[in-house]
């Protein structure tokens, strides 16, 4: 089972960091951020740290993947769960990437 | 004993009862195979003659053939059985048929929840075409989106058969992937490690796991569309705090992936037959693993490219823009190394690989139209329009139905045992491409001229006609391919020759055993060295059918098979599988009760049958088991094993693992629910929250400690060999109190006063459904322990219902926090 996780983990990670953040933008352009005492500057630098940790996240999970410690003993869970965790910081980058580039809730 | 005998001995054990009742009682996967694939095929003719009538209403100008209601009713059907009762049945039946026999074991994880999984299929199935026989099917389109469903826009019972009805078919889907998941991790022949997969087996494994969290979301929203339709519960209906938007994400969290768990066993299909016909093996298999995972988790993150037309910020628009383009990657991938394993080959030009290339030129097609309606632009463009429809066809029938053709050319011999004769296949080819394109290669052009989706006909002077004209024709080409094609496979299955065993020289285990094959598959368990053992070793067949393999004694008289370790594939244990049993109908029969209850508003019926069920699975779990301590058997070449009653994790603990896995995926997506109308629906928030108090609170963590702590306790006793009693008494207590916090928050809100309320009681029923099974659980272990099922050994049952009960406090804790949490502050 183990294994399995190296190879699932990252991306599910990716998608959970992917959800969340579409989440969070649903929550700034809602009445409730406002109520809140908050404006769209503090959405969108909430919105691009949760980017940043995700990043940071897919990162870590790159290094564990690699480390003795955390590596599989298969060469080819090895390989496909490298290549996985390469394949979920890419798309952390470039799916969330919108959160500095278009308007937040036009 | 010789190959005859052995034969004989094991036929007895394994095959049905003889007669009408085999087929009723059976449980083997072949026989539930074949029964898939049957009924699949049937609800395939039945879609295909809908999709006909469709063509002839548009294949002229203001068509008088029919009115506008028997349309919604036909289109809306013709996509609700392409969808849910062919295509996904379809592979559920190739695979239950054929995955153990690849895996080289004898049969699928929980053959009695097989069984019951194409008995739900074929009921639920059943009352969708009587809805249509009798003019009251679903015509709200195959996605049902509100308001059009509720009951403001449809008042009749349409839309009730068309939420009972596929949520009743849908727990096939997850019995049969909860199965699948379990066999391809625990039933393999030993020395199958994860890297000697078949890749069919890695795709139906990451397409099981995509159902087991594709699924959920829907299922959620038939229940909310059927509770606001039956008990006004407003979920969907703005004034009251609901809001449509909401069922378009929860159907498109299943919608979009759905497309991946069709294409994926196709994909498995392709990535198995292309090999065989080119004579070589398959180039980049790990790049094939990987890409099929990506693409497997990252369909999940562009559910929201189905709405880009509903308003939402340019920012959302923007995330799903790029995950839908970066999800053509791994499908590139993908496509490069099947190409790539033709140029390394020899291809032979046999039907099957005809059909792989009609696939590829159909599915690259509509990848990259894919890719167009990704963008956002475009896809405003080409919204509800004809474009549309022929992308998805392109994908679903170049992607689905062509690949499927191959398998079918290609397994036919080993299904049949016969060699094919006729030569129908070819014209039947040529007829069903030219066809096809004929069809909907001009409808791109229609949708790109503005023809909307849906509409029951067309006008004079629209610039559409003769596009529909010639599609139509298109349309009844294909047709008559199809035909051709059903024709020249059951010509071919009854009168042709008796063919060769493996008359492709393939090198997977499926080709290792008498075609058709025999009812326990394969007369014993081989040692796998390599993904093609076949390929190793020529004679492997006839050495497995001497009995030379593991369990190859069928002195014991029972339905034995091995487990093995998940990564390295050595053997863990021995499985005595139940027998036959009519117990799997007549559970899904009872079962429908409670749909056939909701659909024809006798509810009374609904908790009557819900009794049943509890009172049948009970029945269900107790023949299992045994009461005394088992030493460990030998099953081949020196190999003592201990019976899966024995270990820790049994097969029941990984099967209830992943059916939780895809109750979780539900609850999430109930709580999402609640969070997007929280934070999105108009009339939000609510005229006021639900105050928490002090009693439901202290309940619900006081129920968590007694029941987290009795369950542990019991487990404890029972390791030492002693009473689980008073753990068990405290766990009972500790889930009726959190049963009595859920109870709380329903008496304190009224279900249809705002769709703040309702949602209240959805996660409170919740919480009261989990806590009751766990109860039930909990109750049913102590029976056991007093019948002398369980001892320091056999702790199995113990651990299934330790997380049964963990995964009921987990949410009950979870739920009802988030139900109080907004009325803390006030």
């Amino acid at each position: 089972m183990t294994d399995i996780l190296r190879i699932a983990v990252p991306l599910t990670a990716w998608l959970a960091a992917f959800s969340a953040v579409y989440g969070l933008q649903g929550l700034v352009c809602s009445p409730r951020w406002a109520e809140a005492g908050f404006d769209l500057a503090a959405g969108r630098a909430a919105m691009t740290a949760a980017w940043i940790a995700a990043a940071i996240l897919q990162v870590a999970f790159l290094l564990a993947l690699r480390s003795p410690r955390f590596a599989s003993r298969s060469a080819f869970v090895r390989g496909v769960s490298l290549t996985l965790a390469v394949v979920a910081l890419v798309a952390t980058l470039w799916t969330l990437v919108p959160v500095v580039t278009t308007s937040a809730c036009l | 004993m010789n190959a005859l005998r052995r034969h004989r001995a094991l036929e007895r054990i394994w095959g049905p009862r003889p007669g009408w009742r085999g087929k009723l009682t059976t449980v083997n996967n072949n026989d539930i195979g074949l029964m898939f694939l049957a009924l699949a095929v049937t609800y395939f003719v039945i879609g295909g003659i809908l999709a006909m009538l469709i063509r002839a209403q548009l294949a002229t100008p203001r068509s008088a053939f029919m009115g506008p209601d028997v349309y919604n009713q036909v289109f809306t059907m013709h996509g609700v059985i392409m969808m849910f009762l062919f295509a996904i049945p379809l592979f559920e039946g190739l695979t239950v048929y054929l995955l153990p026999k690849m895996l080289g074991t004898r049969d699928l994880a929980f053959p009695r929840l097989s069984a019951f999984g194409f008995w739900c299929y074929a009921f639920g199935g059943a009352l969708l075409i009587l809805a249509l026989l009798a003019g009251i099917a679903p015509d709200g389109g195959w996605f049902m989106y509100p308001p059009l469903s509720s009951t403001l826009g449809s008042p009749g019972i349409n839309a009730d058969f068309w939420l009972l009805g596929i949520t009743f078919v849908e727990i096939s889907a997850i019995s049969a992937s909860a199965e699948i998941v379990v066999t391809v991790l625990l039933y393999r022949a030993p020395g199958m490690s994860l890297d000697r997969l078949p890749i069919f087996a890695w795709y139906m494994l990451v397409v099981a796991m995509m159902i087991l969290t594709g699924f959920p979301p829907l299922i959620l929203g038939s229940t909310l569309l059927e509770l606001e339709r039956a008990f006004g519960m407003p979920f969907f209906q703005a004034d009251a705090g609901g809001d449509s938007i909401l069922w378009q994400h929860l159907f498109w969290l299943f919608g979009h992936p759905e497309v991946y768990i069709i294409f994926l066993p196709a994909a498995g299909v392709i990535s198995t037959v292309l090999p065989v016909m080119a004579r070589t093996t398959l180039l980049g298999y790990g790049w094939i693993v990987a890409a099929a995972v990506s693409l497997g988790i990252l369909s999940f993150g562009i559910w929201v490219h189905h709405m880009y037309a509903t308003g939402i910020p340019h920012m959302g628009l923007a995330f799903f823009s790029a995950a839908s383009t970066l999800v053509a990657v791994p499908t590139g991938v993908q496509v490069f190394a099947w190409i790539g394993t033709l140029w390394k080959g020899r291809p032979e030009m046999h039907l099957p690989m005809l059909w792989i290339l009609a696939f590829f030129a159909t599915f690259v097609m509509g990848g990259l139209t894919g890719v167009m309606v990704a963008v956002v632009p475009f896809d405003w463009q080409s919204h509800d329009t004809y474009f549309i429809v022929a992308h998805l066809h392109y994908v679903l029938v170049g992607g689905f139905v062509f690949p499927m053709l191959a398998g079918l050319y290609y397994w036919l011999p080993n299904f049949t045992g016969r060699r094919r004769y006729f030569k129908l296949g070819k014209t039947a080819f040529w007829l069903v491409v030219v066809g096809f394109h004929g069809t909907f290669l001009l409808l791109h052009w229609a949708g790109l001229l503005g023809m909307r989706r849906r509409i029951d006909h067309i006008e004079p002077g629209s610039g559409w006609e003769l596009i529909n004209l010639l599609a139509s024709i298109g349309g009844f080409v294909m047709a008559i391919g199809f035909a051709l094609v059903l024709i020249d496979v059951v010509v071919n299955a009854v009168v042709a020759v008796r063919g060769r065993r493996n008359p492709w020289q393939a090198g997977t285990l499926e080709w290792a055993m008498p075609a058709p094959s025999p009812s326990y598959n394969l007369a014993s368990i081989p040692k796998v060295h390599s993904r093609n053992p076949l390929h190793d070793d020529p004679d492997l067949p006839v050495r497995i059918a001497r009995g030379e393999g593991y369990l190859g004694d069928p002195g014991s008289g029972l339905r034995e098979i091995l487990t093995v370790e998940i990564a390295s594939g050595r053997p863990n244990s021995l499985v005595i599988f139940p027998t036959n049993s009519a117990l799997p109908i007549v559970m899904a029969f009872v079962t429908g009760g409670l749909f056939v209850g909701m659909l024809i508003k006798a509810y009374w019926l609904v908790p009557l049958s819900l009794v049943g069920v509890a009172a049948l699975g009970i029945w269900w779990a107790w023949s299992l088991g045994s009461r005394e301590d088992q030493d460990s058997r030998p099953v081949g070449h020196g190999l003592v094993l201990p019976p899966a009653t024995e270990v820790e994790r049994p097969p029941g603990w990984w099967g209830s693992l992943f059916l939780l896995l895809a109750d979780g995926v539900f609850f999430g997506s109930l709580l999402f629910g609640y969070a997007f109308l929280w934070t999105v629906a108009p009339n939000w928030p609510p005229p006021a929250w639900l105050e928490p108090g002090l009693r439901g609170p202290l309940l619900a963590l006081g129920g968590a400690v007694l029941a987290l702590g009795g369950i542990r306790l019991a487990d404890r006793a029972l390791r030492r060999d002693g009473g689980p009693w008073l753990g068990l008494l405290l766990s009972l207590a500790g889930l009726s109190a959190l049963g009595a916090a859920a109870v709380t928050v329903l008496t304190r809100t009224s279900h249809d006063a705002h769709a703040y309320d309702a949602t209240l009681w959805v996660v409170a029923g919740y919480v009261v459904f989990h806590a009751t099974v766990a109860g039930l659980m909990t109750v049913f272990l102590a029976l056991r322990a007093a019948g002398g099922y369980l001892s320091a050994r056999r702790v199995g049952e113990a651990r299934v219902v330790r997380l049964w009960t963990d995964y009921a406090v987990a949410v009950a804790l979870l739920g009802l926090g988030a139900a109080w949490l907004p009325g803390v502050p006030t």
